[in-house]
């Protein structure tokens, strides 16, 4: 058969790690045909020029904890793997720097990396994800407010191009201005662009004590003003969370300390001093701190990814209290007020108008940021555009047609069609 | 050095004949701005054959002083139209030479684009014209209690549009991050005359992260003629400690010992005995006498952490062998401390007729082994090295120092300086962490990366400005022909040439 | 990067014509050499904070200077750049290569006046304010007319109208910036010590200081006698030079430098005190006016050595004079030609710092100048009210009760730009403060009744 002759093409390039897809390979429903897995960026390189010789599509996968998310692909022929590119190549502690495989699950990274007492700062929300995922994807979690996003860890990367051009950009130091930042382009591209094959990141060292404050506000606006004073205060928080469960009047604010013990000690005072006004105010398990920034989504909800400017938090919380007692769609709001990004969780799968119109509220209230739908039911996305308004999307179309001149990877899942 | 890496933008790339464009060019700006801001006197033009890096000099064809965003607009567009090259320049301190002139384009300079729009600490926000100085805008924050974080040495001239261009970092980048960290968003003039916004107010705008490449592109992707950039709560708690050790080894050995202990200092600056010299003689900033090394650190954040910190740091110090530390106490004494060390490169010029500020970058601990390297160039090649340095994030500025007077001297001092430059990509670091590469270091990109690599990032440029009129001839030393496309197919789609698209 | 006279002197190639500089003093090509065209000048630069170009900074400037020195002819260009200079010196502050501007611009200075042609009607403009300011008997003859235009009312009707304003900008500055005439008493020439004498020294008592400012004068020998100083006031002395001399009317100021050296020599002083800094700066700097005069220029230099400002004598000799409580919100503003050209910032400070109850407060963006810069502000009166509008807007921001200064020029200025923005704010010398505070007048007698 022809069709056995790809997949024998493909898997010649990946040392006979090339299989056909199964049922459970699909792309946010969208079928694939065959599933490879590269165990090198230069497996990656021949399988990708291979694969571009055929023509076909190629969506790259991690660990799938959010291949659902974006819009669906116009077509995915070939699912690219990076379950075996999941090494740490270079991990010199001295250097606060490390050198991973796109594969590689930040678990294990972390795993490794703390026997130095170091430690790559990504929250992940989605957990089991690999780096490579996490940067395409660009996700974060409370931590982000001291440390930043993916984009702020990634130093250096080697992808390789749709047309199998193996390509690195920045270096293995903290840093280097030499060059374009390709690092920046690819990460959050949703793999539109090329393949993430190997990833420099920029570490920090463990906190030597840690404490998570917990303080509920029996209305959401008194919560969303204690937040911002507490992302504008002197505390310099590691985190500073809100969450509105479905229903609540009310709101929690969460704040993460992190440093030495002693001035922990002094901080945790002050903190308590800036979240005035709460009814009750206790530290928390730091276990349980942490599992705050895991996502609450089934897979049947639609989540939705808020940014806004600080002051605009109060507003979103209102949105959604105005669409749940609108609409009547069950909503679960949670993320980082100190950065000013939250994620939605609307459930309501039966309610696709509902849902649709909630999304629209949420964009409405975004002034100055954005309301993206990560992730939704297909009703849902045949009534809202996913990604919004994008500013500098002919621009993006330009560095799409440069890269992938013919449209192949991840067609459709990206802002615009891309 | 009478010659220059950017010369006149080959016709094959341009696919245009510029010289005799400029003229029009020059009609239509005074047309649009009148003849004041439009310069075409060659006396004055001379003025602007450079930037902060004088070893070269093009005089530009035409100058013009844009007053604001509509003007640069327009004045890209009729360059798009014309096939004439543009140039951007802030204040002019680059020292990479990324503002050089192009001979025969217009040099568009923002420096009176310089207006703070908005400041507003509750958003931590301020918008910023790109003219804007880079203190002014800590300046017009620091009332409410904020600052904006990037401190390049030259933060009392440099711009924020140059920061943009260079991905400008600073002393205190080890803990806060560079340029491209604390810009959330810009307007910009992209190559063929589109006003573009990038990014938004908030963070994670969707899209690709085209700031993220804008930012350190270095004026080859367009001209940014307004940012939003995010302003950093004011610690605190502030400590600088200045530390006096016999060699720069018992300094380095400090730093280690503060970075393996997981303390995350603001900065960690190096300077050895003859910068300290030259910083001395400049501007009388009192460091221990006769220290082999300073480290001067800082210490930010809580009060009750940078307690701490500084506990552990001056024990570390004391540990590492230093005979001195000083802790200043207010506003005045950090100010001295810092003096010393922001002045160093300009002050070298009192120990030394002629130097080269290099810039380069190591993994961190390499440190002692390249500094070891580097004497021994120096030693061997007779000339002088002076040292500054971000010892925390391994970026070394090692300042040449030689009489250009004497035969063979200036060849010797290049020679070493980019034998510097090939022993950090020895040790797996970078031809530039914060000057860029602009016009000076395009040579020494192949040294860096592959053809492929530079490729690849010139598809970016391809997408921008594929008529290679942005600042031409900086960063890359070969412009990419764009519009070809290898494996670019068209016609039947090769799954059904295969017959695959039969089968199913 | 490379700096100095290195590989980026070559690119000067000299263009035909006839070169801008002669072989007499022309600026020294090792003193262009150190500028490593950094731009840590730029911000504090007058002219390039209005103009924001190249041209109108230091760095410019000396660029323009070097093209000259490579053989470039005397351009407009150059003339143009080189006049517009307040000569304020913050960019020598400034620069971390330890570039001497002021060694610079002078010589180019005299450069420009002998070798290029102006045009008649700023000539004309130039040869009248010098035929005036520097000579304290026509200074005096323009008072009275002065002080009956001020009395009648006219001063106030003209203000308001803005007529002046449009008819002649020089002018109009002139008048603006005019201070109320008082009537002078002539200066006595010895001022006796008070308690034991710690001191000899000679006073210079000025020309617009001694005509406008006789009170800022009287206050300085009380101040210096109180502190044990026994006050010589040569009475042969004429004007300094300095404002011939930061004009690059060099033949001018050795004239008059000459005359001064004369007149202070054999009085046995041991400082030559002055109160005002743009006189102060000049007469610092005899040594090298008055190099080429043989008969003059050791006498010259030892005559400069003792030149000091009376904040300099007054912090070296130390306070004996009780100092009484003076409860007043002080705005300090740094005179240019003490501050950047002579480098004297702590002294005043420091005195102002020991008054009791007395607050200094910083004025904001104090390293740039208030546009007055000797002649500049009537030379190029625009920009010179700009510079003059945010100087005092900064002074305002400050919310002190007292503007205190050791300028003459400065209070003049600040004072109009004051008076063009409907705000008053009382402005005193550093000595008429101490004097108050010694003398124990109390704050009332610092601002207006």
């Amino acid at each position: 058969m022809i069709a056995t002759g790809v997949l024998d093409d493909l898997a010649a390039t990946v040392g006979g790690h090339a299989q056909e897809a199964g049922s459970q390979d699909g792309v946010a429903g969208v079928p694939a045909r065959w599933v490879a897995a590269p165990g090198s960026a230069e497996e990656a390189s021949a399988l990708l020029h291979t694969a571009a010789g055929l023509g076909l599509t190629v969506v790259p996968r991690g660990r799938g904890t959010a291949l659902g998310w974006g819009s669906p692909p116009r077509s995915a022929d070939l699912l690219v793997s990076t379950e075996r590119m999941d090494r740490m190549v270079e991990h010199n502690p001295g250097d606060l720097v490390c050198v991973v495989e796109a594969g590689a699950t930040i678990d294990a990274m972390n795993e490794q990396l703390a026997q130095h007492r170091q430690q790559l700062a990504l929250d992940q929300p989605l957990p089991g994800a690999t780096i490579g995922g996490t940067v395409s994807t660009t996700r974060s979690g409370p931590r982000r407010l001291l440390y930043g996003t993916p984009r702020d860890q990634v130093l250096g990367v080697t992808m390789v191009r749709p047309d199998g051009t193996v390509a690195t950009a920045g270096s293995k130091v903290v840093k280097n201005v030499a060059g374009y930042d390709l690092a920046k382009l690819l990460g959050g591209a949703y793999g539109t662009l090329g393949l993430i094959c190997r990833l420099v990141v920029r570490l920090h060292p463990l906190p030597r004590a840690r404490m998570w404050l917990r303080a509920w506000y029996t209305d959401a606006e008194t919560a969303a003003a204690a937040a911002l004073r507490a992302a504008g205060s002197q505390l310099a928080p590691s985190a500073v969370e809100i969450r509105r469960t479905v229903s609540a009047a009310g709101a929690d604010v969460f704040v993460l300390l992190e440093g030495t013990r002693t001035g922990i000690d002094g901080r945790s005072r002050q903190a308590l001093e800036l979240l005035a006004g709460a009814t009750e105010t206790t530290d928390i398990d730091p276990e349980d701190g942490d599992r705050l920034g895991v996502l609450q989504a089934g897979p049947e909800d639609t989540l939705v990814k808020v940014a806004v400017p600080l002051p605009g938090v109060a507003a979103v919380l209102h949105t959604v209290q105005a669409a749940e007692s609108r609409y009547g769609v069950p909503c679960h709001l949670q993320g980082s007020a100190g950065a000013g990004v939250l994620h939605v969780v609307v459930q309501a799968r039966e309610r696709p108008d509902a849902v649709a119109r909630t999304v629209t509220d949420l964009r409405r209230a975004a002034v100055g940021g954005s309301a993206v739908v990560l992730q939704a039911p297909a009703p849902v996305r045949t009534l809202v555009d996913a990604w919004g308004p994008v500013n500098g999307l002919a621009l993006m179309r330009r560095v799409k047609d440069e890269f992938d001149p013919d449209h192949r990877f991840a067609p459709g899942r990206f802002v615009g069609g891309i | 050095m009478t010659t220059h890496p950017t010369g006149p933008v080959p016709a094959e790339v341009t696919g245009h004949d510029t010289a005799g464009s400029v003229q029009e060019l020059a009609r239509r700006c005074r047309a649009l701005l009148g003849d004041e801001a439009v310069i075409t006197d060659e006396a004055r033009r001379r003025t602007y054959e450079c930037d902060g890096l004088a070893a070269y000099t093009v005089v530009p064809a035409l100058v013009v002083l844009a007053a604001d965003t509509n003007i640069v607009r327009e004045v890209v567009a009729h360059c798009h139209e014309l096939g004439v090259p543009f140039v951007a320049r802030g204040s002019g301190t680059g020292l990479s030479g990324g503002a050089l002139p192009h001979a025969e384009g217009v040099l568009i300079v923002t420096s009176r684009m310089r207006e703070i729009l908005d400041v507003d600490p509750r958003a931590q926000r301020a918008v910023v014209q790109p003219g804007v100085i880079n203190l002014d805008v800590t300046a017009a924050a620091a009332p409410h209690g904020y600052y904006y974080a990037p401190d390049p040495s030259s933060q009392q001239i440099c711009s924020i549009g140059g920061n943009v261009a260079e991905n400008s970092g600073g002393a205190h980048c080890l803990k806060y991050g560079f340029t491209t960290n604390h810009v959330l968003s810009v307007q910009m003039v992209a190559p063929d005359g589109a006003l573009t916004r990038l990014g938004t107010t908030a963070p994670d705008a969707p899209g690709y992260d085209l700031l993220g490449a804008v930012v350190g592109s270095e004026g080859t992707l367009g001209i940014v003629t307004e940012a939003t950039v995010r302003l950093t709560r004011a610690p605190e708690a502030v400590v600088t400690l200045l530390a006096g050790f016999r060699s720069t080894d018992d300094a380095g050995t400090a730093v280690s010992a503060i970075i393996g202990a997981g303390v995350v200092p603001a900065a960690i600056e190096m300077m050895d005995r003859l910068s300290i010299e030259a910083a001395e003689k400049a501007v009388a900033c009192g460091y221990p006498a006769g220290a082999g090394a300073v480290l001067v650190v800082e210490l930010d954040g809580p009060a009750a952490e940078v307690e701490t910190q500084v506990g552990e740091v001056r024990e570390h110090c004391d540990a590492a062998g230093a005979f001195e530390i000083r802790q200043a106490v207010d506003d005045a004494q950090r100010a001295l401390i810092w003096k010393g060390r922001k002045s160093a490169f300009a002050a070298v010029g009192r120990i030394s007729p002629d130097y080269i500020v290099q810039d380069g970058v190591i993994p961190r601990t390499a440190l002692p082994e390249v500094l070891r390297r580097i004497d021994a160039l120096a030693r061997d090649n007779g000339v002088r090295v002076a040292n500054v340095f971000h010892a925390g994030d391994g970026n070394l500025h090692p300042l040449v120092l030689f009489d250009g007077s004497e035969e063979g001297a200036t060849e010797r001092a290049e020679d070493v300086s980019g034998q510097i430059l090939r022993l950090c990509l020895e040790h797996g670091g970078s031809i530039t962490g914060e000057h860029g590469v602009g016009a000076d270091k395009a040579a020494y990109m192949p040294q860096m990366f592959s053809d492929d690599d530079l490729d690849t990032m010139q598809l970016v440029r391809c997408a921008f400005d594929p008529r290679y009129l942005s600042n031409p001839g900086k960063v890359f030393p070969t412009p990419r022909l764009c519009g070809e496309r290898p494996g670019r197919r068209s016609g039947t789609h090769p799954l059904q040439d295969a017959g695959v698209a039969e089968i199913f | 990067m490379t700096a100095g006279n290195g590989p980026g002197a070559d690119v000067f190639a000299p263009p035909p014509g006839e070169r801008a500089f002669d072989d007499q003093h022309p600026p020294r090509q090792d003193l262009l050499d150190d500028c490593v065209h950094c731009g840590f000048c730029l911000t504090t630069c007058p002219t390039y904070v209005l103009w924001g170009e190249e041209m109108d900074s230091p760095r410019g400037r000396i660029h323009l200077v070097e093209q000259g020195a490579h053989g470039a002819p005397m351009s407009d260009s150059l003339v143009t750049h080189i006049d517009r200079c307040l000569g304020c010196m913050a960019c020598v502050t400034s620069c971390p290569s330890g570039v001497q501007y002021d060694h610079i611009l002078e010589p180019t200075r005299a450069q420009i006046e002998r070798r290029y042609e102006r045009d008649p009607g700023d000539r004309l403009l130039r040869e009248a304010i010098f035929a005036m300011f520097p000579y304290p008997r026509r200074l005096r003859a323009l008072r009275l007319p002065l002080l009956a235009y001020q009395r009648s009312g006219l001063q106030r009707l003209l203000r308001r109208s803005g007529v002046l304003q449009r008819l002649s900008p020089t002018l109009a500055t002139m008048e603006a910036v005019a201070p109320p005439v008082q009537h002078a008493r002539p200066a006595p020439s010895f001022v006796p010590a008070q308690g034991a004498r710690r001191a000899v020294v000679g006073m210079l008592t000025g020309c617009v200081q001694r005509e406008f400012f006789p009170h800022v004068n009287a206050a300085t020998s009380r101040v210096l006698a109180a502190e044990g100083c026994d006050v010589v006031i040569p009475p042969t002395q004429q004007c300094c030079g300095a404002l011939s001399m930061h004009t690059g009317r060099r033949a001018e100021a050795q004239r008059f430098a000459r005359a001064l050296v004369d007149a202070f020599e054999g009085s046995g002083v041991e400082y030559a005190v002055v109160n005002s800094a743009g006189c102060g700066s000049s007469m610092k700097e005899y040594a090298e006016l008055l190099q080429d005069d043989p008969a003059y220029a050791d006498r010259a230099a030892a005559f400069a050595d003792r030149v000091r400002d009376v904040t300099e004598v007054l912090v070296e000799l130390g306070p004996v004079a009780p100092r009484h409580p003076v409860p007043l919100a002080v705005a300090y503003h740094d005179a240019c030609h003490l501050a950047h050209a002579q480098g004297v910032r702590t002294p005043p400070r420091e005195l102002l710092d020991q008054i009791p109850g007395l607050e200094l407060r910083e004025i904001n963006e104090a390293a740039v100048c208030c546009g007055s810069a000797g002649v500049w502000n009537l030379l190029n009166p625009e920009p010179a009210n700009e510079l003059g509008d945010r100087k005092a807007g900064n002074v305002l921001r400050t919310g002190a009760d007292l503007l205190v200064t050791a300028n003459p020029g400065c209070l003049l200025q600040i004072s109009s730009a004051l008076r063009r923005a409907d705000k008053q704010v009382p402005t005193a010398h550093t000595v008429q403060v101490l004097d108050a505070s010694i003398a124990g007048r109390g704050p009332e007698s610092l601002l207006p009744a």
